[in-house]
C-alpha cells in the first residue's frame, strides 16, 4: 500500500538528467517549501534565462538538501537538481551555466540563505554573493564563485 | 514537590485514586472541589519503540510516556484534584506542561521559570485541580523540538460532571513525524533554514500513534470527536468528506456550535477542536478525511469506515449540541489594559532574514522576535517580563503578524476570548489558549489576568518557539 510508504514524502528519485546538447531549455527540478513564494520568483527568473523548471512543493526540503550533500549551515531556501548537480538557493543563472559547462567533479553548488537582491529575491544587492561547492564526500565547503 | 514513587506504591496509589472517584460521585460539585484525596497517576518518560507505520516496516525508536505513542490518555473529572508523578527515564532533563489547564504557576512545567527541570532518574509530582472540562494535552517544555518531535505527547481529557449525550467519545491525537525509509526518525532537529520557514513539518501523519487506513464507525451514531494536533509544526486543514462536523469547543472551551468555514477545519500545532459528528453516511461505505493545508500536498489522514450494520437510529439525534460553559472569567473590554505584540522575523519578511545579517549563518541565532526581543531555546531565566498585569485585570492583546508565516500563539495559564481578525469580529464566542495568526494578520484576544505568576507566551510551531518567538508575561 503506497500510502503506508510515507505517502507525504516526495519520491526521492535520483535526478541525474542528461545535459542537453543543443540550445534547448535546460531541464531542472526545483523542490521548495509549499509556503515560500520567493522560490517561485527564482523559478520564473530561471525560465526567463532559458531553463525549463519544474517546481515541486515539499515539506521534506531539509532531507532532500541534506541527502544531496548540502551541509545544514549552507542550505538555501530551495533545492534544485539540474544536469546531475544540486543547486541550492538563489544561485544566478550565469553561475549555473558555468557549472554545467565546466562539469567539475562535485555534487553541486549552494548560495546559503536568502541574500537580498539575489535572483527571485526583492531588495537591493548589498554584498557579493558567495557560492560554495557542495562536495560528494561531505568535505568542508570551498568557494565556487563570488559574484 | 519532589518525590520518587516506586512501583510498590503504584498499585496502592491507583486504588486510592479509584476510591476518590467513587466517593466524589456521591457529593455535589462544591464538595468535590475540596476532596481530600487526589487521584494519583504515574507517568514515566522514557525511550521506547512504537509501530508507527506498521508492517513491513520496523518499529520506530521513539521517546514516549508510559511506553506508548501517544502517551496514556489521562481522563480526569472537572474539579477533581490530581497528583501526577512524572519520572524521567530520558537521557536528558525534561518537564511536563499540562497544555491549556488553568493551574497554579508552579505546576506549569516550564523549566527554569516555574520549576527546576526533572533530571534523568528523578521525579516531580504535579498537583492541580482542573477547573475546566474539555480537551487538553500534555507534552514536555524542555528541549521541545526533540522531545515532542520524538513522540512525547498525550491527551488530557477533563470530563464534564454530567456526560454529554453522545454514542461515543473518541479522541484522535494527530502527530506528524519525519521518518526515513527505515521508519526511523530523521535526525537534524533545529535546522536553521526550517526554523526560519515553516518549521520541521514531517512526512508521516499518525492517528493515535499509527498511520491510519480507516477508523470504524456505525451509521446513525453520534460521535464526539476530540482532535488534538500534537505536531511540531504541521498545520492541518481537515475536511470530512460526506459529513458535516459541528465545532462545539475550541482548545477545550465550549463555543456556540457551528460548522467550520467552508467545511474546512484549521488545526495548527497544539490546537484542539471538539466536534459533534452525526454519522449520516451509508453502511459499508468509506469517507475520506482529507488534509489539504499545504498547496499541492493534500493527502488523506484516514477514512471513516462504516460497518454494514443498519443505522443506529432513523434520524440524527436532536439532543443539545451545546456544551456546558466552564468557569472562565469574562474579560471587561471597557476597562481592559491594552498591549500589542508584534510578531517578527523569518524568511521573506522584507528582504532577507531577520537577525541573520540578511543571509549567512544558518546557525543558532534567533530567527524570530516578539517586539524586537528573541527568547530562544527553553527560555531564559531572569529576563524581565514583556509586561506585568495586575491580578484580576482584563487585558486585550493585539497580535500583529508582520511575518510571511503562520503562527499558532499559545498563552500559558489562561484561556482567552478570540475577539477579532483584522478588525472583523470572530463569531461563535470562541475561546482558546492557542490562536492561529495568519501571515500579515492581526488577531485580538482578551482575558482576565486572574492567575498569578510568570506565564510563557510563544508560537507553538516548535522551531519558531525555540528560535525566538517566545516571551513572558507576569500576573502579580
Amino acid at each position: 500500500m503506497n500510502r503506508r510508504t510515507f505517502c507525504l514524502g516526495t519520491a526521492l528519485t535520483t535526478l541525474v538528467l542528461p545535459l542537453p546538447v543543443f540550445a534547448e531549455p535546460i531541464k531542472a527540478t526545483l523542490y521548495k517549501n509549499p509556503q515560500c513564494s520567493c522560490c517561485e520568483g527564482y523559478a520564473a527568473y530561471l525560465r526567463q534565462n532559458g531553463f525549463d523548471v519544474e517546481v515541486k512543493p515539499t515539506n521534506d526540503l531539509a532531507e532532500i538538501s541534506q541527502n544531496a550533500g548540502v551541509p545544514a549551515k549552507y542550505q538555501g531556501c530551495h533545492t534544485m537538481f539540474v544536469g546531475g548537480y544540486v543547486v541550492d538557493g538563489h544561485v544566478p543563472a550565469d553561475v549555473v551555466r558555468k557549472l554545467l559547462s565546466e562539469r567539475p567533479q562535485i555534487a553541486g553548488i549552494t548560495l546559503p540563505g536568502m541574500p537580498t537582491g539575489s535572483p527571485g529575491m526583492t531588495g537591493p544587492k548589498t554584498q557579493k554573493f558567495v557560492i560554495y561547492v557542495v562536495t560528494k564526500e561531505g568535505k568542508a565547503p570551498t568557494i565556487y564563485a563570488s559574484v | 514537590m519532589h518525590s520518587s514513587l516506586g512501583p510498590a506504591i503504584n498499585r496502592r496509589a491507583l486504588l486510592v485514586g479509584g476510591t476518590a472517584v467513587a466517593a466524589s460521585a456521591l457529593f455535589p460539585r462544591i464538595a468535590r472541589a475540596t476532596a481530600a484525596v487526589p487521584k494519583a497517576i504515574e507517568l514515566t518518560a522514557a525511550p521506547g519503540r512504537a509501530s508507527l507505520v506498521g508492517s513491513p516496516y520496523p518499529r520506530t525508536n521513539v521517546w514516549c510516556y508510559g511506553d506508548r505513542i501517544p502517551g496514556p490518555e489521562i481522563r480526569l473529572r472537572q474539579d477533581e484534584p490530581v497528583r501526577l508523578a512524572v519520572r524521567n527515564n530520558l537521557p536528558e532533563d525534561t518537564t511536563v506542561h499540562w497544555h491549556g489547564i488553568r493551574l497554579p504557576n508552579a505546576m506549569d512545567g516550564v523549566p527554569g521559570l516555574t520549576q527546576p527541570p526533572i533530571k534523568p532518574g528523578e521525579s516531580f509530582t504535579y498537583e492541580f485541580t482542573p477547573p475546566d472540562a474539555g480537551t487538553f494535552w500534555y507534552h514536555p517544555h524542555a528541549d521541545s523540538l526533540q522531545q515532542l518531535g520524538r513522540g512525547l505527547a498525550g491527551a488530557l481529557i477533563i470530563e464534564e460532571p454530567e456526560p454529554v449525550p453522545v454514542d461515543r467519545d473518541v479522541v484522535w491525537v494527530l502527530s506528524d513525524w519525519r521518518l526515513r525509509s527505515d521508519a526511523q526518525i530523521a535526525p537534524g532537529f533545529g535546522s536553521g533554514m526550517e526554523a526560519a520557514m515553516s518549521g520541521r513539518v514531517g512526512n508521516t501523519v499518525t492517528v493515535n500513534g499509527g498511520v491510519s487506513e480507516e477508523e470504524p464507525v456505525r451509521a446513525g451514531e453520534r460521535i464526539r470527536l476530540r482532535l488534538v494536533n500534537a505536531s511540531l509544526a504541521r498545520i492541518m486543514a481537515l475536511r470530512f468528506e460526506g459529513h458535516r462536523p459541528i465545532v462545539v469547543a475550541t482548545d477545550g472551551q465550549p463555543c456556540d456550535p457551528h460548522e467550520p468555514d467552508n467545511g474546512r477545519l484549521l488545526l495548527a500545532p497544539a490546537m484542539r477542536v471538539d466536534l459533534i459528528l452525526d454519522m449520516q453516511g451509508e453502511p459499508g461505505r468509506r469517507y475520506r478525511v482529507v488534509d489539504d493545508f499545504y498547496d499541492e500536498l493534500s493527502y488523506w489522514l484516514t477514512q471513516l469506515a462504516y460497518n454494514d450494520e443498519p443505522p443506529l437510529r432513523a434520524h440524527p439525534l436532536d439532543g443539545p449540541l451545546r456544551l456546558p460553559r466552564n468557569p472562565v472569567p469574562e474579560p471587561d473590554l471597557t476597562t481592559a489594559e491594552r498591549h500589542e505584540l508584534r510578531l517578527q522575523g523569518g524568511m521573506m519578511s522584507g528582504g532577507g532574514m531577520m537577525g541573520r545579517g540578511g543571509m549567512m549563518g544558518m546557525g543558532s541565532e534567533a530567527s524570530w522576535a516578539i517586539n524586537g526581543h528573541s527568547m530562544t531555546g527553553d527560555g531564559h531565566v531572569g529576563v524581565p517580563p514583556l509586561f506585568t498585569l495586575r491580578r484580576g485585570r482584563s487585558c486585550v492583546l493585539s497580535m500583529r503578524n508582520e511575518t510571511a508565516w503562520w503562527h499558532p500563539m499559545h498563552l500559558h495559564g489562561h484561556s482567552f476570548r478570540v475577539l477579532s481578525r483584522n478588525g472583523a469580529a470572530v463569531p461563535h464566542r470562541q475561546w482558546a489558549d492557542t490562536v492561529l495568526v495568519r501571515p500579515k494578520q492581526t488577531v485580538k484576544i482578551a482575558f482576565v489576568a486572574d492567575n498569578p505568576g510568570d506565564w510563557m507566551l510563544h508560537c507553538h510551531v516548535t522551531d519558531h518557539q525555540a528560535s525566538g518567538m517566545m516571551t513572558m508575561l507576569r500576573v502579580a
